[in-house]
């Protein structure tokens, strides 16, 4: 801008009321061309982006160029398409251009679709900074990637409850599952819950709460999580699991319930082998009262899929995915139930288009709900957009199993369960009851609907997320 | 609290007066809570009275024999038959002969049960057998929680979710599942568990019948436990409820009570509420870096909004990097791509830019920005590497003024991983400094638009202009004007002096590539596309309006 062309560092400009969000483009040709003068900044016409600079013949007017339709969502699509095509066909030229054209109309503090698109942009530059024609740059890419993991907020517990506590996006499973296994688990004296999920145990203590107060009595609750670390996705939690299974073990007892906590440190790209592994030892010496119950709240989908290879167990045996083995493996375990919970889209396309078309066409929900429930510049807002561009970034600029949001859909999981061995156990009028009454605390673009055996969350009408319960066939 | 007052108070525990005044409640306050007395220390003296369950859950069981209605008290059937012109009788307090009563719980098991543990008033008893050992009939529709005695369903309906939740360490909650949620991995539970351990366990009671039926501190805010004058107590009103009076604090803390183990909660300050910005979250950076989580990418056209950079060596790094790790990659001066280049051109087109001047509002060390520390990654790597990278297109032109060392720069990133706006600031030439104010000529302005590379006509209502046109500039702004082409930079070599005319080469290949006949066609196939994006079925509303 123009104060390059001072000498003597300028004050921070204020410019209290000309950022013109959502209106388009607005081209600060004034500020181009004031010369070493004026200070367009510090006039008072704050709101044009012209700085008073004679040169043009219809200074405000001129100086606003509004971009229109440009920001219309299909055409934001279209564009990122494009850059995204340009990038794997190494076309910088064209890449850079799009960019552009692109930064300009998706400020990332635009509007809902704007800071959408703004999140894919940065994705893709992400991308093309390590594919293609950068690939000279790959090595320090890796070590900006590095640093930039520093910056995801690390929640304390009680900022994290809070947190989740904003939208029905995690809130949903939640009170799915937990009606689901306290119905399940009804007059197990010890119920043992693998919580495989991404949220930190978020959902343990008001299924605490659920099992303590059962007509028959609390029973001994053992609960098993899965620490996925080094590879997880956000939210990330700044304490560690000792600390917060005690905690959990301490709600417990002031619940009058006795609980054991155990965390087995695992990775998704192996199929978390040795979660599995331990889970199988201690069933081996249970004596058949207790009901295993295995949570997966949107920690599946980081297991890779077929797209990601496939591996051979036995040379007779044709080659399986992580994810079918995973499946199959828990199936082995006869549990009493699966809870799969997990957003409803199909972020496996093995091409970085469809993979963006598919996530644009999902990833608008949060960015369109956010508004219903957080301030813009809200620390909270930018801790939920942070993780949000997290995942765009993960779909489409990491490859192999650095790349984890591997979502599928629906129907694709209900096919895997069925094939590993499960039959649908549905939902009673009962959890459906509480999800709804649950929903009513939030917006009222929040909705559920049943699909099948399943239930869904639903914003304006769109799938979002998918609780399905599963019970050995 | 008749055991520790007077024995005025003693009597009204006693007789009527029991039922006048309000049952002790659970405090509202934590902290008041701290201080009350365990539940059932009596009075040595006191007459210890033993009723039958029967008699306990009696309701009405005074009936006036004339209309058959029934009255939980004497005292108030009493005054009932007054209307039937009936005797009556109110007992007269007689000072202090009366000795001070407290009563036993009738279930053997109950820790009540035992005289040195009675409990002070025969309203307390009542309710501590019906909440304690009696059915719970009284459900709540709402949230199907459900309660033994009608006065507490009622005062929980009343603010059946409402707030109704509170933390000890001052959250309120309006929803259980948020409550409990943060209630087992709040600090405020801990604590409470360890001075449940570590003093003498009193008996749990879950729904707070223990703290009800108890005594209240003598400071206890809420009933204020008013000696009230021996003789002569006015006839009480009939059975009101007094719990009904603080509806809202009953049930929060039954709630409270629930969890709150019966030893006397810890007195602590009460830690912030969660949601507030938590300090570890709170930068000390102090030029605007949040705002720069808006305009990800203008990063990358923009100069950095801290003009003073190509002047002073190092002005973030040194004066203020040390302190701003979390928010570097937000910052402007990360912003920094090619300063030297600072094409006034593209600095001018983003508004939100601005922003990063406003007053910051919390910093943003949004992930967001890492794709833009990419960038600064690659430029720096792209100066040293090979000139036609991708980088070159950002216009990181470093080879042809580039004096610094690329290995000096490469210290620098190793020393400061996340410092990326020093790293970025130490190749700074310093022989490009000279020439760092653009000479910016004047020039008519729909050059301008063409020089943006967006040959837009200009459309001062905002009208839609369609990317095509956008992209491909209007024939008459955009090849009309030799001066417009020589804007764009064309004819310069990538890596010349464009500078000669006062533009970066930063901007070159953009205007060049898209001024360029065949660049142009490239980019109307390319963008041929977005007309069919207006007509895309996408059923979401793009105002993205909260549909609140």
């Amino acid at each position: 801008m123009m104060q390059f062309t001072h000498t003597a560092p300028p004050p921070p400009p204020l410019h209290p009321n000309g950022h013109g969000l959502g209106l388009g483009l607005y081209l600060d040709v004034g500020a181009t061309r004031g010369g070493g003068g004026a200070r367009p900044w510090s006039s008072s016409s704050s709101t044009t982006t012209l700085g008073g600079s004679g040169y043009f013949p219809s200074s405000a007017a001129a100086s606003k160029i509004s971009l229109g339709n440009l920001n219309s969502t299909g055409c934001m699509e279209q564009l990122l398409v494009h850059c995204a095509n340009a990038i794997e066909a190494n076309d910088a030229t064209l890449t850079q251009q799009i960019l552009w054209v692109l930064n300009n109309i998706a400020p990332a503090d635009g509007d809902s679709n704007q800071r959408l698109t703004a999140a894919f942009l940065c994705a893709l530059v992400s991308r093309a900074s390590r594919t293609g024609a950068c690939k000279a740059v790959t090595a320090a890419v890796a070590d900006a990637v590095e640093s930039a993991a520093l910056h995801v907020h690390r929640f304390t517990a009680v900022e994290l409850a809070s947190f989740i506590d904003l939208t029905p996006w995690h809130r949903f499973g939640y009170t799915a599952a937990n009606a689901a296994i306290v119905e399940a688990v009804e007059g197990f004296p010890v119920v043992h819950i693998v919580d495989l999920s991404t949220t930190h145990c978020m959902q343990i203590p008001t299924l605490i709460d659920m099992l303590a107060g059962r007509a028959e009595g609390p029973p001994i609750l053992r609960l098993t999580v899965a620490d996925v670390a080094p590879s997880a996705p956000p939210p990330a939690l700044d304490m560690p699991y000792e600390e917060l299974g005690a905690k959990l073990v301490n709600f417990a007892r002031s619940r009058n319930m006795s609980m054991d906590f155990r965390v087995v440190p695992t990775s998704p790209a192996d199929a978390l082998t040795s979660l599995v592994d331990q889970l199988r030892v201690q069933q081996l010496v249970s004596d058949g009262g207790e009901a295993l119950v295995v949570n997966c709240h949107m920690l599946l989908h980081t297991v890779p899929d077929e797209t990601a290879g496939s591996v051979s167990l036995t040379t007779a045996q044709p080659p399986v995915s992580l994810r079918t083995m995973l499946l199959k493996s828990l199936r082995a375990l006869d549990p009493t139930l699966v809870v799969v919970v997990d957003e409803d889209a199909d972020f496996t396309a093995g091409d970085v288009v469809g993979r963006l078309r598919a996530a644009f066409n999902f990833l608008w929900i949060p960015y369109d709900a956010v508004d219903t429930f957080l301030l813009k510049g809200s620390e909270q807002r930018r801790w939920y957009e942070a993780e949000v561009g997290w995942k765009v970034e993960n779909v489409l600029a990491q490859e192999g199993v650095e790349r984890v949001e591997r979502q599928e859909d629906r129907a694709r999981w209900g096919q895997r369960m069925r094939a590993a061995g499960f039959r649908a156990a549905a939902f009673g009028e009962e959890a459906a009851g509480e999800v709804k009454a649950m929903l009513n605390d939030h917006a009222a673009g929040w909705g559920m609907k049943r699909e099948d055996d399943d239930l869904v969350l639903t914003w304006k009408g769109h799938n979002v997320v998918f609780a399905s319960a599963w019970a050995p066939s | 609290m008749e055991v520790e007052t007077s024995s005025g108070t003693a009597e009204r525990g006693a007789g009527a007066g029991a039922q006048q005044q309000p049952p002790p409640q659970p405090q509202p306050q934590p902290p008041a809570k701290k201080k009350r007395a365990l539940p059932g220390m009596p009075d040595p003296d006191a007459e210890v009275i033993a009723l039958s369950p029967k008699t306990l859950l009696a309701t009405n069981r005074f009936v006036c024999e004339i209309c058959n209605k029934g009255f939980q008290r004497d005292q108030n059937l009493q005054l009932h038959r007054r209307g039937h012109n009936l005797p009556w009788k109110l007992r007269q307090r007689s000072g202090k002969e009366v000795r001070k009563r407290v009563y036993v719980c009738p279930e053997p098991t109950c820790v009540h049960h035992d005289p040195s543990r009675a409990l002070g008033d025969l309203t307390g008893i009542k309710k501590h057998f019906c909440r304690k050992h009696g059915e719970k009939k009284w459900k709540c529709d709402k949230c199907s929680k459900k309660y033994a005695v009608q006065s507490d369903w009622k005062a929980h309906t009343k603010t059946c979710g409402s707030r109704e939740y509170r933390c000890d360490c001052g959250t309120l909650f309006s929803r259980r599942d948020s409550f409990i949620t943060h209630r087992a991995f709040c600090d405020a539970l801990a604590e409470e568990s360890a001075k449940a351990r570590a003093a003498p366990p009193p008996p749990a009671d879950e729904d707070g019948t223990s703290a009800s039926a108890g005594a209240p501190p003598p400071q206890a805010p809420l009933p204020p436990p008013a000696p009230v004058p021996a003789p002569a107590p006015p006839p009480p009103p009939a059975a009101a409820p007094a719990p009904a009076a603080q509806p809202e604090q009953r049930d929060r803390d039954a709630a409270l009570d629930q969890f709150a183990t019966p030893a006397p909660p810890p007195v602590t300050a009460p830690p912030p509420p969660p949601v507030a910005a938590p300090n570890d979250c709170v930068s000390s950076s102090s030029s605007g870096v949040a705002p720069t989580s808006q305009s990800l990418l203008s990063s990358m056209f923009a100069p950095p909004s801290v003009a003073q950079a190509p002047q002073y060596a190092d002005p973030i790094g040194v004066g203020a990097g040390g302190h701003q790790e979390r928010a570097v990659p937000a910052k402007p001066p990360a912003l920094c791509l090619a300063p030297n280049a600072s094409s006034s051109l593209f600095t001018a087109p983003v508004p939100a830019d601005r922003q990063q001047f406003a007053p910051p509002p919390p910093p943003s060390p949004s992930p967001h920005m890492s794709a833009t520390a990419l960038l600064q990654k690659a430029a720096q790597m792209g100066a040293t590497s090979s000139s036609s990278s991708f980088l070159r297109c950002l216009g990181l032109d470093m080879s042809s003024s580039s004096s610094a060392p690329p290995s000096s720069s490469g210290q620098q990133q190793q020393h400061h991983h996340h410092h990326h706006q020093e790293t970025m600031q130490v190749p700074l030439p310093a022989s490009s400094l000279p020439e760092w104010p653009p000479r910016l000529q004047p020039e008519p302005s729909p050059m301008l638009s063409s020089g943006l590379g967006l040959g837009l006509p200009y459309d001062a209502t905002g009208g839609p202009v369609s990317l095509p046109e956008l992209m491909m500039g209007q024939s008459t702004l955009f090849s009309a004007k030799p001066a417009t082409l020589d804007f764009l930079g064309l004819g310069v070599s990538p890596t010349g002096a464009s500078t000669s005319r006062g533009f970066p080469t930063f901007i070159q290949p953009i205007g060049g590539a898209v001024s360029l006949a065949g660049s142009a066609t490239v980019a109307a196939e390319t963008f041929g596309a977005a007309h069919g994006g207006q007509a895309n079925p996408w059923e979401r509303n793009p105002s993205s309006s909260p549909i609140l």
